[in-house]
């Protein structure tokens, strides 16, 4: 595993960050001020997490979009055409289409590693006096031009796509001559879409003499967090593309532009649709132009089968031979040779015509002239960028959608944790109102104190409530005597010969408390003056009255009549007295039986029932 | 390309919400424990509260009763026949001789009266006096005051059977049921 990672970290580079910040990288990235970026497939996934975020709060790239655009596509464009003897730098404002003249740069600030610093730093300076937020670099490459033939075997037009994508990442397996080094040198695919052309295309071969260059302005812009965006152009190429706006294309006439640089001069051979047939490159070996260029012409486009194209001159360089038109008029006088000068703004050089090709976009019209202009612009065959960010290390940085995504999580999680402490307040203030109740300190052990007491009281109170039953005055002899005292008081005409009162409970199988009936039974002899007394106890009313009154006089409960669960019943029998003796009442005593004409017998039934506050508990005290 | 994306997923939102939903999980069990717990206590407390409440009911009732109580259980400790001739001793000296006369007394063991409906322990009193009927009343009054746990069973009263030498003594039979402990 730790050899895996380290092929990687031996394969990928690694891009350093100077840190601006006050705060702290993640761990891997502490070792010093400079951070340091791993490519992420030498990392763990934490690690990656840890590296995307540092970036995310550390650079721009969330906020600006200029990170993850074409240079051709910002604002504020840095344009640099190098065409061997000088250097142009004209800086483009998109929204104002203002062309100005940039810094001034050599072919030595672009070469040499000691002074390309300087440079870039005054560029990145001149942006930001421009209050850019961002500036793209063109690199107009125009002291190179080459040509390398594909492989015959791939000679397929619906593989130009794939063609394309081969020769950016494995030139060696398009190429046909595979002995270039591709480590010095980069290709692009050319595709010509003239039928009868022959093949399908070609490769334009440019050195990386100036990657150098362009490595330093992507890293002075990822330092200080200033996006700058790189571009490197085949200059031919973007002037091949400007021919559908200047060239006075004839309808049905075919035609060679000779686009004249100052090292080199490229022929681009149209049918006579416009469209591209053939390109080809002639180096003029330290000379003003290139010294076979006539001869070149007449077999090329006799080979091609082109009669008496149309010659468009286009003089791309700053005093370059002014001879070629009239060379050309005299050596093809039976075709149209004619200067083409594409228009500039008064800023830009009219021999420097590619900035404006390549920046601004014509009319619609123009470029579909023929298939060749409209695919050179619409699929950008003609601005393909030669030196581009190396692929190990675009890969570094985070895609603008996973930085999106990282802005989009950390709102996410900003709300995630709005809730997480909601929840946790919520929780808290729970947990505090559970533990403030009295009930959340009460003690267990005191609720078996508490029922041990209640149950110790309950038993006592029971024992209590049992005696209070037991003890009730449900039956005593002198409140019984009262009742007879009070029944027939002295002189009222009544001899009593017997009393007798018993009390008999009535038992209750399965009952908690039992009633009982009390009876009295008085026999005796009475006169004639008590028989009212008789009858009047022999009514419900009269022996309630007297039961009332006794238990109201002795405060005796058994008594009370009023209670429901009781009932009181009398009955009085009187009869003649077969003794009764008439004798004068001064001759009579009260003792004497014989002087009473009646004799009676009165019984007298209070019954209690079991639910009778009197009635007695059967069970036993505990 | 996208090679942050699975670390960005992970990292900043899957792991982030598996830690809240760990921490909700978390509150949400250790409140609904403790709610539970809560309300075992609360169970807990309420019923002790009823209780303690209760306790507190009953005693202030029963603080009242205990001296009576306490008097009640020493009454009862004492054997009924012998402390019922106590009473009746003592109740004799404030009477007048001649109008209060116990001339039998007997205990019968076996239950009787309200004794037999009952399952707590009783003994059966048979008494026979001679004596005014206001103050047998009187001796009864005091006797039944002193001794709450006599339950009278039957009362018999009987005039002098003898008509030729009438006499104000009357004759008195009672039976008691008296509670024991």
């Amino acid at each position: 595993m730790r050899s895996a990672l380290s092929r990687w970290a031996d394969r990928f580079p690694s891009r350093k960050w100077l840190s601006r910040r006050s705060c702290l990288p993640p761990l891997s990235l502490c070792q010093t001020t400079v951070v340091t970026f791993r490519h992420p497939a030498s990392l763990n996934a934490l690690e990656r997490y840890q590296q995307a975020r540092w970036m995310l709060h550390h650079s721009t790239r969330a906020a600006n979009p200029a990170w993850y655009q074409a240079a051709l596509d910002l604002d504020l464009q840095l344009h640099i055409r190098v065409d061997g003897p000088c250097v142009t730098s004209l800086f483009f404002e998109r929204r104002k289409e203002q062309w100005t003249n940039g810094p001034s740069i050599t072919e030595i600030d672009l070469r040499d590693a000691a002074k390309m610093e300087a440079c870039v730093a005054d560029i990145l300076k001149q942006a930001r006096a421009l209050k850019a937020s961002s500036i793209g670099v063109i690199l107009h490459l125009a002291d190179e031009f080459a040509t390398a033939e594909l492989k015959p075997a791939l000679d397929n037009p619906a593989a130009l796509p794939d063609l394309r994508e081969a020769a950016v990442q494995k030139p060696a397996t398009i190429l046909d001559d595979s002995s270039v080094p591709p480590e010095l040198n980069s290709w692009r695919v050319l595709p010509y879409p003239a039928q009868g052309s022959g093949v399908i295309g070609t490769s334009i071969t440019l050195t990386r003499k100036y990657a150098p260059f362009l490595t330093t302005l992507r890293q002075t812009g990822e330092t200080n967090n200033f996006p700058i965006i790189t571009h490197a152009l085949s200059a031919p190429l973007v002037a091949v593309m400007g021919l559908a706006q200047c060239a006075p294309f004839s309808p049905g006439k075919s035609a060679v532009a000779i686009l004249q640089y100052p090292w080199f001069s490229a022929l681009a051979f149209f049918n006579d649709h416009a469209d591209l047939l053939l390109i080809r490159t002639f180096q003029h070996r330290h000379l003003r132009q290139a010294p076979n260029l006539r001869n070149a012409l007449t077999t090329t486009y006799a080979s091609l089968e082109l009669i008496d194209p149309d010659l468009f001159i286009l003089s791309l360089g700053m005093e370059l031979d002014t001879g070629l038109l009239s060379e050309l008029s005299s050596a093809f006088p039976l075709c149209r040779v004619a200067i083409v000068a594409p228009q500039t703004p008064d800023s830009v050089p009219a021999w420097c015509p590619e900035p404006v090709i390549a920046a601004i976009q014509p009319p619609k019209g123009e470029a579909a002239r023929s298939l060749t202009f409209s695919i050179l612009r619409d699929e950008k065959w003609a601005l393909q960028d030669f030196l581009p960010t190396p692929k190990e290390v675009g890969e570094i940085y985070p895609t603008r959608a996973e930085m999106q995504l990282m802005r989009g999580l950390r709102l996410a999680r900003r709300g995630l944790c709005v809730l997480g402490v909601l929840v946790l307040a919520w929780f808290a203030l729970g947990i505090a109102d559970i533990v403030r109740s009295d009930a959340w300190t009460f003690n267990p052990a005191q609720a078996s104190i508490i029922q041990s007491r209640l149950s110790n009281l309950t038993t006592e109170r029971q024992k209590s409530e049992h005696w209070d039953n037991l003890l009730e005055d449900r039956s005593k002899a002198w409140t019984s005597m009262e009742l007879l005292s009070r029944l027939f008081p002295e002189h009222c005409g009544v001899l009593i010969k017997g009393f007798a009162h018993t009390v008999r409970a009535e038992s209750a199988p399965g009952q908690a408390k039992i009633g009982f009936v009390k009876e009295w039974k008085i026999t005796g002899f009475a006169r004639d003056e008590a028989v009212d007394r008789l009858n009047t106890l022999n009514t419900q009313e009269g022996i309630t009255s007297q039961f009332g009154e006794l238990a109201r006089v002795t405060g005796n409960p058994a008594f009370n009549p009023a209670v429901r669960t009781r009932s009181l019943a009398v009955n009085v029998r009187t009869q003649e007295n077969n003794t009764f003796k008439p004798l004068p009442v001064e001759e009579t005593f009260d003792t004497d039986e014989s002087s009473y004409p009646f004799n009676f017998d009165l019984t007298i039934t209070q019954r209690f029932e079991g639910t009778d506050p009197l009635a007695v508990n059967v069970s036993k005290a505990h | 390309m996208n090679l942050y994306r699975q670390s960005i997923a992970l990292f900043g939102i899957v792991l982030p919400v598996l830690v809240v939903a760990v921490l909700f999980t978390l509150c949400f069990t250790l409140k609904s424990k403790m709610l539970a717990s809560l309300e075992n206590k609360q169970t807990l407390f309420k019923s002790c509260e009823t209780s303690r409440l209760k306790a507190l009911e009953i005693e202030t009732k029963i603080v009242l009763q205990r001296p009576h109580i306490t008097h009640w259980t020493e009454l009862l400790t004492e054997e009924s026949s012998s402390a019922v001739n106590t009473h009746l001793r003592a109740i004799a000296e404030t009477l007048p001789s001649k109008e209060f006369q116990k001339t039998a007394f007997e205990r019968t063991s076996g239950k009787g009266g309200f004794g037999s409906a009952v399952a707590q322990p009783s003994s059966q009193l048979r008494i026979v006096f001679r004596g005014t009927f206001r103050t047998m009343q009187r001796a009864f009054l005091e006797l039944e005051s002193r001794m709450p746990q006599l339950q009278l069973q039957e009362l018999r009263i009987d005039p002098n059977p003898n008509q030729q030498n009438p006499s104000p003594l009357l004759n008195f039979q009672v039976n008691y049921t008296a509670w024991e402990n």
